[in-house]
């Protein structure tokens, strides 16, 4: 297997997009922003599909479309102080403008749209996974200089804005590191099933762990593990690899519902 | 002993949206003291610990905390809300969560040494929440949360600690464990709390002073009778 440029390609590309997403989708959980990371995944054919018509890498279209849509729901989230109404009406504008962008661009449809939708991991070049390093560094390094402040007005908002802690600030700073870490992690499991990466492996650690850096490594080990076994699985069993990626997230999901239930029974 | 002013006010006037709440008031409140914060629903209590948070501002007047303009020792005020949401997780402990608030503004990654978690144990002693502090935090009832919210503020290194009907919706046995919790506080530490309660009749004996909310005045009495005089109290 490891003969292979583009096996090669995909298990670099995928460890470090599992990593990344492992540690953002702790926080997803925490903040409780499934839908955004979810809208972002679909805002993402909007950003391809507007790309691919005045000629730009879907990449770029994603990354771009995905910041400004992070920005303005942080800004009417924070406005109306209903996240969830927030994502919804940005993203009902960008589905729709999505949908306008794929009646023009009729005739590349099948192609990189399709690619963005469910994901090519096998098809991941040495330029995206530069792109990839790149990206993944500004995520990581702006995360760890707010990561205190993020998890604490998190989890208690009340105290968190006594202190004077900015958070409204960080949810939108928060919500573009999302947007990118969605932009990149689109690639893999695809807009339609980021979900799996960005919600799957904080949601199996935050039902079986409890303090902060278990839950994190639990994630991020959830997170890699699952990408790794789906590369080796859709290899040698020739399955899609997003179909795996979120049929293992799945299964991890539910032994952790196990181990939750044996935990509880101490308690 | 000369004691620090942790709070002091010059012709301050409360309230929110420009619609004042009191008339302009004086108060200097001192370190290492316990205060009664009194008044009827709607008088100002819960506006004047906001504006101490700088969360509202004053309509008027000069208000210092720490010597300093308001806003600028929030990280040194424990706050104990009436109503608060806790976003943890099924397990997540209430030893979790006191860690986590420990210097909870500063940039940077969180990091739980040796020290600090000799501290939360030590803390998580004085409050009384040792045979519970491990367990997840969804599952404890009102009384052992609110020990829980205790610790936090003191992890914190709070100077002030400002509670909001703390005693409200609590069972005897449960009030009678937070008071046993904030007498030894008061104590151990020089930490000022300030604190609003319906029941004054069952803590009044523990505080040093009061401040009465009434007919838009502030009033700062050392003594009961002033409190006395009104009848909502519980007295």
């Amino acid at each position: 297997m490891w003969e292979y440029d583009f096996m090669q390609n995909a298990f670099i590309a995928g460890t470090i997009i599992a990593f990344i997403c492992g540690i953002i989708s702790y926080f997803v959980i925490v903040r409780r922003i499934a839908f955004a990371a979810h809208a972002l995944g679909h805002i993402s054919l909007t950003g391809a599909a507007g790309a691919a018509i005045i000629g730009l890498s879907p990449m770029s279209g994603l990354l771009t479309l995905n910041i400004i849509s992070a920005i303005i729901m942080g800004l009417i989230g924070d406005r109306i102080r209903k996240s969830d109404m927030a994502v919804g009406i940005v993203l009902t504008f960008f589905l729709g403008i999505g949908a306008y962008f794929l009646y023009l661009y009729q005739t590349g449809y099948a192609g990189s749209i399709m690619a963005i939708m469910f994901g090519d991991i096998l098809s991941v070049s040495s330029r995206q996974i530069f792109i990839i390093v790149i990206l993944t560094s500004i995520v990581l390094i702006s995360l760890l200089i707010i990561m205190r402040p993020l998890l604490f007005s998190s989890i208690d908002p009340t105290i968190a804005s006594s202190k004077r802690i900015p958070s409204e600030a960080l949810s939108i700073y928060f919500l573009i590191l999302l947007a990118i870490t969605v932009s990149m992690a689109c690639q893999i499991v695809g807009a339609l099933l980021i979900f799996a990466l960005l919600v799957g492996p904080g949601a199996a650690a935050s039902e079986c762990c409890d303090g902060f850096y278990s839950s994190l490594s639990v994630s991020i080990g959830v997170s890699i593990l699952s990408v790794w076994l789906s590369l080796l699985i859709s290899f040698y069993a020739n399955l899609p690899t997003s179909f795996c990626i979120t049929m293992l997230i799945s299964f991890f999901y539910i032994i952790s519902l196990f181990i939750k239930r044996l935990r509880m029974r101490h308690v | 002993m000369n004691q620090k002013n942790i709070v002091e006010s010059h012709q301050l006037c409360i309230g929110y949206n420009n619609k004042s709440l009191t008339e302009p008031f004086d108060l200097k409140l001192k370190e290492n003291c316990w205060y009664g914060v009194i008044g009827a629903n709607g008088s100002g209590k819960t506006t004047f610990f906001k504006t101490l948070l700088a969360e509202i501002k004053p309509i008027s007047g000069h208000l210092l905390i720490m010597d300093s303009e308001i806003g600028k020792h929030n990280c040194h005020i424990g706050y104990i809300p009436q109503e608060r949401e806790l976003n943890a997780n099924i397990l997540t402990s209430a030893y979790s969560i006191i860690l986590s608030s420990y210097n909870a503004h500063r940039w940077g990654i969180p990091i739980y040494s040796k020290t600090l978690k000799k501290i939360a144990s030590d803390i998580i002693d004085t409050v009384g929440a040792s045979d519970f502090a491990h367990k997840p935090f969804n599952t404890l009832s009102g009384g052992q949360k609110k020990r829980i919210y205790l610790a936090q503020a003191l992890i914190s290194e709070a100077k002030l600690l400002l509670m909001d009907e703390p005693l409200a919706d609590l069972d005897p046995q449960s009030k009678k464990g937070f008071l046993d919790a904030l007498r030894k506080i008061h104590k151990q530490t020089t930490l000022s709390m300030m604190m609003i309660s319906h029941d004054m009749h069952e803590i009044a004996q523990y505080l040093d002073a009061f401040i009465h909310f009434r007919d838009n005045k502030v009033h700062f009495c050392k003594e009961m009778p002033c409190i006395k005089e009104s009848a909502y109290v519980g007295i």
